[in-house]
């Protein structure tokens, strides 16, 4: 019953975690397209206001929306010293206890974001320090979305250790490659 | 007993933060009595400059040094604080707008309904240009990229200049890789003081703003908090500083002008420059149709004007 | 509690939590916000976190990160870079060692088209290794040279591991990669220098090219590939030249040189599917990889900086045990060495951000300087065993008849060339500091 509760859990977070990413990835070429039409303007005509910004917008759109796909994927590297030797059950056991920090870390996170987003909505809505003077809670409330996605995909992860202690059922650690991303 | 202890953040980096910040929190970490321990944080540590405000309404930094407009505040004032265009002639002028002209009630005001303590503002240097292209008409602004003010950028906007809003510690950089071609952020002092005057060529005589607005704030807690002696402490060093400074600036505005030796003097013709301030007009009239506070602090800024217009020089040399 | 023992507790903390193989961004992450919590939870302490991530918004070169990434991966999995082998294999194929000599030629022009040593290394293993074993050159050489040459990645600008120092120790990008450039050409030279001794020595180890085989290169065909070398050279140009002349930033200019790099995969027909979706995706990972780390690394440095541990711990140093500061810059680059080991670059980011980048400054070093010390120390760090990604790409990619113990053997003396390269950026800070004081000098 709770193992049916978790494996949909796991199903549905990973699924829309996986579909996101797939797109956030090229996001990369957004950024190459508004940091080339800076270039071009910047060379032949006048500078604009708003490419720098935008840039930065993005960026932190693609790493904070793709972070957890990049999760998925194994790419946030572990010190394997000692983890490395492990067999995939003690991984499984030695993980379910340590992602309950991050997802700590994670939740204070989303606090800090939720307050500062709130923060952008008053006084007739926080603006950007800068000649083009942007709105911030669009940004803020995409940081605030992909941080609780991250934090949905650390739990997870969990939820894939549990199952794994549980049933054996092969979820991760067999086919997660170490030093895989780099 | 355990001190009272208070983080406080300047918007200035380490070089400045040195003449500008530093002198009033050791003055009042001398002078506590062991009572209180301010530590001083600059430009960008704890939290970037950007976020001073909301950090200083949660308490995550419990004082700030800033102008109004870079650290964002969410007050009309805002605007007026830094370089509101050509509303100061000199450094003098800003304790007396705000303590003789009633600027001061507005700033306490506005800043209590936001839950901040406002506790005094004092005058800096004036927004001169240090660029590493020659300008010697108003037309030469056109196309130049500088690192401004969030308010001065906007007005220099329609002189065809291109505001970049970069952090304050990589602004140096910034012009030597061409990104900028200089900034109109200061007066010749913090030039030299900073090392901007190690990137660019030549300063510009011509201001857009006799001296710079800035702030002491505390959030409110701490504030009420304090007993009665240390507030005074406080504000004692907080005077003291801008005692100091006043004369720092002076001082430095004039020795480095006369024989400093990093940066070329150029000017605009006086009477060319007069569509520079004629455009601030303009501006003025715009910002004070923002609202009823803004209303009132540009009819203050319009009275002052005129006294010391009817009273003359040396009150009306910029 | 006093700070300095706040400041050991979440230094302690933070290694216990590493060592528990927990990603390395959460173990540090954690720390710093539960510090700020239990440190100033009553006043705010719960935003740290978060402000990081508006820091690391603001700091416009972390946009270079992506780019570069990108264009690593375009290079690698494109094979784009096959003929730049070649190149080097017609034209020095001759000389004793030649073959291995011209492996860090391309290591060296492969490291000024990207950040990482991830390209160097797929580059070096798949084409330029089995083409080595096959001429009978000694595996323990090669493997050594292909590790050590790729390493270069993140010293010859463009450079990755800069960025993230820069935006770390709030250096300028530009300076901290012209002072890489030098160092990076000076150990390349190194590698060459150790090269062509050992090979004097003893010719088997990189035997030249048979009779035959150069008598089938003809003139023409070597001609013909002197071009491939024109490839890097038109990215870098493509990259450099825009930026040089002011008409573009840094981050403007990586965006360009990552669409040039991309555009030269499409026109040489290797863009296909399969290359441009590893690419991509695999860009996505890196980035957040080292984005999320410096966000709590970030937090951490906050919590640290608002410790003032950093004071406490220089009095410690200068006054209460009076040691000398060129005393301890030497004890910290050892412990640095040591610590490499075992640990990884972003890992020790962390541990160079909060503590050794003040300390450093405190103490009155250059911190452009001081970055290319940390980079060198990185690059060792890369190839030491138990942990380092060129041991572990290498691992993976390297023919059955490597073993782990060549791999692990095969790093000694590149290792030590590396520690000479080290010592010497150290006593000559002009190595490094020259070309930026050229370049940037009024
Ligand atoms: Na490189
Ligand atoms: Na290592």
């Amino acid at each position: 019953m709770l193992d049916t509760a978790m494996r949909k859990y796991v199903r549905w977070v990973d699924a829309f975690n996986y579909g996101l990413g797939r797109v956030i990835m090229f996001g990369i070429f957004v950024l190459m397209g508004i940091l080339l039409i800076s270039s071009i303007n910047k060379t032949f005509f006048t500078p604009t206001l708003w490419t720098l910004e935008m840039a930065q917008f993005v960026m932190v759109g693609y790493y904070i929306l793709g972070g957890p796909f990049a999760m998925q994927m194994g790419a946030n590297v572990r010190m394997d010293l000692l983890y490395g030797e492990l067999t995939p059950r003690k991984k499984a056991w030695t993980d379910s206890f340590t992602v309950l920090f991050l997802i700590a870390y994670l939740g204070v996170l989303l606090w800090g974001g939720i307050d500062s987003t709130i923060y952008s909505f008053q006084y007739g809505g926080e603006r950007s320090p800068s000649a083009w003077r942007p709105y911030l809670w669009p940004i803020k409330t995409i940081m605030c979305a992909g941080i609780f996605l991250m934090l949905l995909q650390a739990i997870s992860e969990l939820f894939k250790d549990i199952l794994f202690i549980r049933t054996g059922t092969p979820v991760r650690h067999q086919n997660e490659e170490q030093g895989d991303a780099l | 007993q355990e001190p009272i202890r208070w983080r406080f953040q300047t918007y200035a980096g380490a070089a400045l933060g040195e003449q500008v910040t530093k002198p009033i929190i050791d003055y009042i970490n001398a002078n506590a009595n062991g009572e209180l321990e301010v530590e001083l944080f600059y430009a960008d540590q704890i939290v970037p400059t950007g976020e001073l405000f909301q950090a200083l309404q949660r308490g995550t930094i419990d004082g700030v040094h800033s102008d109004d407009d870079s650290m964002a505040s969410p007050t009309p004032l805002r605007v007026f604080g830094g370089y509101f265009p050509f509303a100061t002639k000199h450094i003098l002028d800003v304790p007396v707008l705000f303590n003789q002209y009633g600027l001061a009630d507005i700033w306490r005001d506005e800043y209590a309904k936001v839950g901040v303590q406002w506790l005094s503002a004092a005058g800096q240097d004036p927004c001169n240009f240090n660029t590493k292209k020659e300008i010697t008409s108003v037309s030469d602004l056109d196309g130049l990229k500088l690192y401004t003010f969030p308010t001065a950028g906007r007005f220099l906007a329609q002189f065809g200049v291109v505001p970049v809003n970069i952090p304050y510690e990589d602004a140096e950089v910034a012009v030597q890789t061409g990104e900028l071609d200089g900034m109109a952020w200061s007066g010749i002092t913090e030039d030299y003081t900073v090392g901007w005057a190690d990137v660019t060529d030549y300063f510009l005589t011509n201001n857009i703003s006799g001296a710079w607005i800035g702030s002491f704030f505390v959030n409110q807690e701490r504030w009420a908090e304090l007993p009665e002696h240390l507030k005074s402490v406080v504000m004692a060093g907080i005077e003291a500083g801008h005692t100091y400074r006043n004369q720092w600036y002076w001082g430095g505005e004039a020795r480095l002008r006369a024989t400093g030796d990093k940066l070329e003097l150029r000017s605009v013709p006086a009477d060319e420059w007069m569509q520079v301030e004629e455009a601030a007009k303009t501006f003025w009239d715009e910002i004070a149709q923002e609202g009823e506070v803004h209303q009132k602090i540009v009819s203050i800024f319009r009275e002052y004007n005129s006294v010391i217009n009817q009273a003359g020089a040396p009150y009306t040399n910029g | 509690m006093p700070y300095e023992l706040i400041a050991l507790l979440m230094f302690s903390t933070m290694m216990v939590m590493l060592f528990t193989g927990q990603r390395v961004f959460g173990a540090i992450g954690f720390v710093a916000v539960m510090a700020a919590i239990l440190l100033w939870g009553d006043r705010g302490g719960y935003d740290i976190g978060f402000s990081a991530a508006i820091k690391v918004m603001r700091w416009y070169p972390l946009l270079t990160l992506p780019m570069f990434i990108f264009m690593g991966y375009v290079l690698s999995e494109s094979k784009i870079a096959d003929d730049l082998y070649r190149m080097f294999h017609v034209w020095m194929g001759g000389l004793s060692g030649g073959l291995a000599i011209g492996t860090i030629g391309l290591m060296v022009l492969i490291s000024a088209m990207n950040g990482l040593s991830v390209a160097g290394m797929a580059i070096g293993a798949t084409i330029a290794l089995p083409e080595l074993l096959k001429r009978n050159y000694d595996k323990l050489m090669v493997t050594g040279v292909i590790q050590a040459g790729s390493s270069l990645g993140i010293l010859v600008p463009p450079s990755v591991v800069l960025v993230l120092y820069a935006m770390i120790a709030r250096q300028p990008v530009g300076q901290l990669w012209l002072a890489g450039a030098l160092p990076g050409l000076m150990m390349a030279a190194l590698f060459v220098l150790y090269i062509v001794i050992r090979c004097k020595i003893t010719p088997s180890l990189g035997p030249t090219l048979s009779e035959e085989e150069r008598a089938e290169i003809t003139w023409a065909e070597k001609l013909r590939l002197l071009r491939a070398g024109l490839l890097p050279v038109v990215i870098f140009a493509v990259m450099m030249v825009p930026f040089v002349n002011g008409w573009t930033s840094l981050v403007e200019s990586s965006a360009i040189g990552a669409i040039a790099a991309f555009v030269a995969a499409v026109l040489k027909r290797r863009m296909t599917w399969t290359v441009f979706e590893t690419s991509v995706r695999q860009t996505l990972a890196i980035t957040c990889m080292f984005m999320w780390i410096i966000l709590a690394a970030l937090a951490f440095g906050a919590v640290f900086d608002g410790l003032g541990a950093v004071k406490a711990i220089e009095d410690l140093f200068t006054e209460k045990w009076g040691l000398n500061p060129w005393i301890i810059l030497i004890l910290m680059q050892l412990s640095f060495l040591l610590m490499g080991t075992f640990l990884d670059d972003t890992a020790m980011l962390v541990i160079v951000a909060p503590l050794y980048v003040p300390l450093v400054g405190a103490l009155g070093f250059d911190l452009v300087w001081y970055g290319v010390l940390y980079t060198i120390t990185c690059q060792i760090a890369y190839m030491t065993p138990p942990f380092g990604y060129n041991l572990f790409l290498m691992r993976a990619m390297a023919p059955p008849e490597i073993t782990i113990r060549d791999i692990y053997r095969s790093i000694i003396p590149f290792v030590g060339v590396m520690i000479l390269a080290l010592a010497l950026v150290m006593i000559f800070p002009q190595i490094a500091l020259w070309l930026p004081s050229q370049v940037y000098g009024n």
